[in-house]
């Protein structure tokens, strides 16, 4: 539970490149499949709410990042989330942002590890 | 993978519309979380076993931090109109005015600095448009001419001609003869006799005239030549006859003239009403060419009966024009006009 809690606390901050990224990959998606495949794809690591997701993606179509398409399924209206054209461009943006960031945060831990080692 | 029944989607819809999510975010929340429903069915739990797990996740504190969020969101959007007129007719007019009001201000403010920029050009893109005009055009080479300025001469006088001599008759002296004492009569101052005067003219001396007239020639100067046709327009005032040898009468006689009268002369409303009768006695000229003129009442008997009189003598057609040894003439004509009433 406690390791759920902080992974939740970097997710809300990376969040938004994750939905971007997995949108650039898969073209178009609904708010459930985008959490059942970072829980794949993460091995349940990273599990991510509806309440943290869908504000999230609202914001993002409200920035018009995303356009969003509603299918009626099995008798309910299912939302469908797609990239536009700068939302592909901030999907790029962000990716870069975060592997730079990911790789500056293990530059910074890993000195501590092999010191120690 | 297993479907949900409609109750149970019924009742997850329920539970979220209970917990207070707002409309727009339900059905999407909605089927996540009946998504989520049915993988938990798949794994074998019972509907039950699932329905508690998602309340669980959703309970009603993250459905309302998930609905004010996006309240949140949708408030970032909105504007003030929207806040002004939250709740209230949009459709009345005034938002979508208000809506437009910039746009509008700034399509107006362009049009109106467009069209002034416009007008304030005009002269000059005139002038660009149409080419000014040759130096030649403008300038004029004037040739400085000396101006012989001449004296003003006077026409000389025309050369009045010497006026040609008169005919004279021969004239013999005869003066008057003045009463004087004996010693002081000039012997040869004696009248002229008959036979001197056949062939002469009395005068201050005897002088051989130059032709035999005998005629008494009136003096050149009392006769101005080019005032005599004005003299000659002035018509000589036709003389108006009181008789003449053939009177002058009404076209057709005077039957013709009775029933002309009969026919026009009305009975004056006023003189019949002071049961007046009796005669008018008109005056009037038949001209030379017939036309009635100066028609007035020498006597008449009031009441309306002379005007009616003199109207119906001035409407008479021409008269056939009296006669003065066979001229036509002016003659003034007198008729009685009778006023009886029947």
């Amino acid at each position: 539970m406690d390791t759920n809690t902080t992974s939740n606390e970097y997710v809300r901050g990376t969040l938004k490149t994750i939905v971007l990224n997995l949108l650039a990959e898969e073209k178009r998606m609904y708010g459930y499949e985008i959490t059942q495949e970072v829980k794949e794809r993460t091995g349940g690591a990273i599990a991510l709410t509806f309440g943290a997701l869908y504000p999230v993606l609202h914001k993002l179509e409200q920035e018009g990042l995303l356009v969003t398409e509603s299918v009626e399924v099995d008798g309910r209206l299912r939302k469908y989330y797609s990239l536009t054209t700068p939302g592909n461009e901030a999907a790029r943006v962000k990716t870069d942002d975060l592997e730079r960031f990911v790789d500056a945060i293990r530059l910074l831990l890993a000195p501590k590890s092999l010191a120690t080692e | 993978m297993k479907r949900l029944q409609e109750n149970r989607i019924e009742l997850l819809s329920n539970y979220l519309k209970k917990s207070g999510l707002s409309p727009e975010l339900l059905p999407e929340i909605l089927d996540h979380l009946a998504c989520e429903a049915e993988e938990r069915l798949w794994d074998g739990d019972s509907f039950e076993c699932a329905f508690s797990g998602i309340v669980e996740t959703a309970d009603p504190d993250t459905l309302h931090i998930l609905s004010v969020e996006h309240n949140h969101l949708l408030a970032m959007e909105k504007t003030l109109n929207d806040i002004v007129f939250e709740g209230r007719n949009k459709s009345y007019g005034a938002y979508q005015l208000r809506k437009g009001y910039n746009s509008t201000m700034q399509r107006s403010v362009l049009l109106g600095v467009t069209f002034f920029l416009l007008i304030m050009l005009l002269p000059n893109l005139y002038a660009r448009l149409v080419p000014e005009r040759e130096k030649d055009d403008i300038g004029f080479e004037v040739k400085l001419t000396t101006v012989d300025i001449k004296p003003e001469t006077t026409p000389p006088p025309l050369p009045v001609e010497p006026p040609k001599a008169e005919p004279q008759p021969s004239t013999v002296k005869s003066t008057s003869y003045d009463v004087l004492p004996d010693h002081m009569v000039v012997e040869e101052a004696t009248p002229p006799t008959v036979d001197d005067l056949e062939h002469a003219l009395p005068g201050q001396e005897t002088v051989e005239g130059t032709s035999d007239l005998m005629d008494i020639v009136p003096p050149s100067a009392e006769a101005p030549a080019g005032k005599g046709k004005a003299v000659e327009a002035e018509a000589p005032k036709e003389e108006t006859f009181i008789i003449v040898e053939q009177a002058p009468a009404y076209l057709g006689g005077n039957a013709a003239m009775a029933e002309f009268l009969r026919k026009n002369l009305k009975y004056p409303a006023q003189a019949s009403r002071a049961n007046i009768q009796g005669k008018v006695f008109v005056s009037f000229i038949v001209g030379s060419d017939g036309r009635i003129e100066d028609v007035k009442t020498l006597k008449g008997i009031g009441f309306g009966c002379d005007e009616e009189a003199e109207r119906v003598i001035k409407l008479m057609p021409n008269w056939k024009a009296g006669r003065q040894s066979g001229t036509p003439v002016r003659v003034r004509f007198n008729l009685p006009i009778v006023f009886q009433l029947d």
